[in-house]
């Protein structure tokens, strides 16, 4: 198995993160109000473009993989659609009306529209106005009592997943009237008017839901939440119950963000610094493996640097007694922690003896998402991005399990 | 003072729309009554198992269900008693193993309960800082750091 690409490419946290349709661009935003495109180039990232028209913090950027447009969504309360024109990228209005700050962006399969969640208790599912050349939004009020962290289209391009700040997750119908087609009936529910609420489910212990998934095929749904659990949902018909809802409470500090790698594989990572492959079934959900295993120590450590001084601050930055004071106030480390220490029973995060973390990532990981796809339509690279300005693409060996990380040991 | 007089004001006295507790989380579906003696009755339970040494029996009985949410104080006193007298009657060597028979959303509990006699600590209350630090770190051992997690999370206070 290869091993994981690690770019630096903030100092700070990535607050939203998109690739382009052909994985040669990157759109990132560095926590500011401004998004930016790195280009690739070789091992490296080279800054191309800057999307400059938010006031506030960009909190998600999403990337159309068919028609090459970027949406951007912001704290300022507004949203953009990105256009790439001769003269650059060129932003188009979208109409929120939310008063709060928008929170999360996805653009449906077909993207003739994406959903923009906010902390003013609404989903705004937008689409192109002809007319006045804007975007304008359909609105989702009902039953919402909090705000909206996560969205996440069904295959159908009609169905959303919204997961909320109460610990509840929603399943809608965003079909717009004259827009598109009537959708056929699915699994989830038949009758379809904008807005309807198809199904509803809770956090076990009340958590917040960081994040929430459908499979490819739309018939599973699964998310996490701040109590350390993995939510798994498989619908059973229109109008029932669901065939199960699965819950595996967690060793471990929470999720923050998940992905589907096949009907029966899910990646899940947060605040535990590494991303975790849970495999499973109808009949039950378990943890495979972390695909960061800080127990090994052929992988290489550093990342490649882009466009990132390097070093701490001025002359202290490689003082030892200095790394140690900056360890214990950013990471909250103190003491000489025990070399190569493995992951203790109490899910902790192994830290080496210099202070960092044996993970990959030294912080939070905010973002997982699928990055390439073999033959057979399975994933086979993910990509993660976190609060320490790290973009890391991992090899998945999906449905493996335990052999498919035998067959990658040399004995 | 009268430009901070404004951060007084109870603003959900003047929004419709406020968010209740129990919009957060259901209620329990015994009635305030049934917690009552429900609790009562484990209570004296609690008394009989450990007069004859099942300690683990004792703390699968009061962690089975306790009282939460609001309006059921009484109950939830007594549980919190009879589960400070389980933590003190037992021998350190055993915790362990106690700790592993448990299942999980009772070993949540637990940590909730644990917390919950810390809070106590200094307060009248006769239990010890060194025990129920002693099970802390025993039952984090056991049942992970997630644990702590779902306790801080969860909103139907114990």
């Amino acid at each position: 198995m290869s091993s994981p690409e690690i770019f630096q490419l903030s100092l700070g946290p990535l607050t939203g993160i998109a690739f382009s349709p052909d994985r040669s661009q990157v759109c990132v935003c560095p926590n500011t109000n401004e998004a930016q495109i790195y280009t690739r180039n070789g091992e490296q990232w080279d800054l191309t473009d800057t999307l400059a028209e938010h006031d506030k913090l960009i909190t998600a950027i999403a990337w159309g993989p068919n028609t090459n447009r970027i949406v951007t969504c912001s704290q300022d309360r507004n949203a953009y659609v990105w256009t790439q024109t001769e003269q650059g990228w060129k932003p188009a209005l979208v109409i929120l009306k939310i008063n709060r700050a928008a929170t999360c962006v996805k653009w449906s399969p077909a993207e003739n529209k994406f959903a923009v969640g906010s902390g003013s208790r609404i989903i705004a599912i937008c689409h192109f106005d002809e007319e006045n050349n804007w975007w304008t939004a359909k609105q989702i009020k009902k039953p919402l009592r909090s705000t909206i962290l996560s969205l996440d289209w069904h295959p159908n391009n009609y169905l959303l997943a919204a997961g909320t700040a109460d610990g509840k997750v929603y399943v809608y119908s965003g079909y717009i009237k004259g827009l598109e087609a009537k959708p056929e009936a699915t699994i989830w529910g038949d009758r379809l008017p904008t807005g309807a609420v198809l199904a509803e489910f809770k956090s076990p212990n009340g958590g917040w839901v960081h994040d929430v998934a459908f499979s490819p095929s739309g018939d599973i749904l699964a998310f996490v939440a701040h109590d350390s659990s993995l939510n798994v949902i498989y619908a059973a018909g229109p109008n029932e119950p669901p065939a199960a809802h699965i819950v595996v409470k967690l060793p471990s500090l929470p999720f923050t963000s998940l992905t589907f790698v096949s009907e029966s594989s899910i990646v899940a990572a947060g605040h535990d610094c590494q991303p975790i492959l849970f495999t499973g079934s109808e009949s039950g959900w378990s943890i495979s493996h972390s695909l960061d295993d800080p127990t090994s120590s052929s992988k290489p450590l550093t990342p490649s640097a882009t466009g990132v001084r390097s070093g701490g601050v001025g002359r202290l930055g490689n003082n030892e007694a200095f790394n140690m004071f900056k360890a214990a106030d950013s990471k909250g480390q103190r003491g000489t922690p025990q070399p190569g220490a493995a992951p203790s029973s109490a899910g902790l995060t192994p830290v080496g003896q210099d202070g960092q973390l044996l993970t990959i990532h030294q912080n939070t990981i905010t973002h997982v998402e699928p990055y390439e796809w073999n033959q057979n339509g399975e994933v086979s690279k993910i990509f993660t991005t976190g609060r320490d300005g790290r973009l890391v693409l991992w090899p998945v060996s999906a449905g493996k399990g335990l052999s498919g990380r035998m067959a990658g040991l040399q004995v | 003072m009268s430009e901070f007089a404004f951060r007084k004001i109870n603003i959900d006295a003047l929004e419709e729309d406020v968010l209740l507790p129990s919009d957060l989380y259901d209620p329990d579906p015994r009635g305030e009554q049934d917690v009552l003696s429900d609790a009562q009755q484990k209570s004296s339970e609690v008394r009989n198992l450990i007069s004859r040494g099942d300690i683990a029996g004792a703390l699968n009985t009061v962690l089975s269900d306790p009282p939460y949410g609001e309006g059921v104080d009484e109950a939830k006193d007594l549980t919190k008693n009879s589960l400070l007298l389980i933590l003190n009657s037992t021998r350190a060597s055993e915790i362990q193993g106690i700790l592993k028979s448990l299942g999980q959303e009772q070993q949540d509990h637990l940590m909730a309960y644990i917390y919950k006699g810390m809070a106590a600590i200094g307060q009248g209350s006769d239990v010890s800082g060194s025990v129920l630090l002693n099970w802390h770190a025993q039952l984090t051992e056991v049942a992970g750091v997630g644990c702590i997690v779902r306790v801080m999370t969860d909103r139907r206070t114990l």
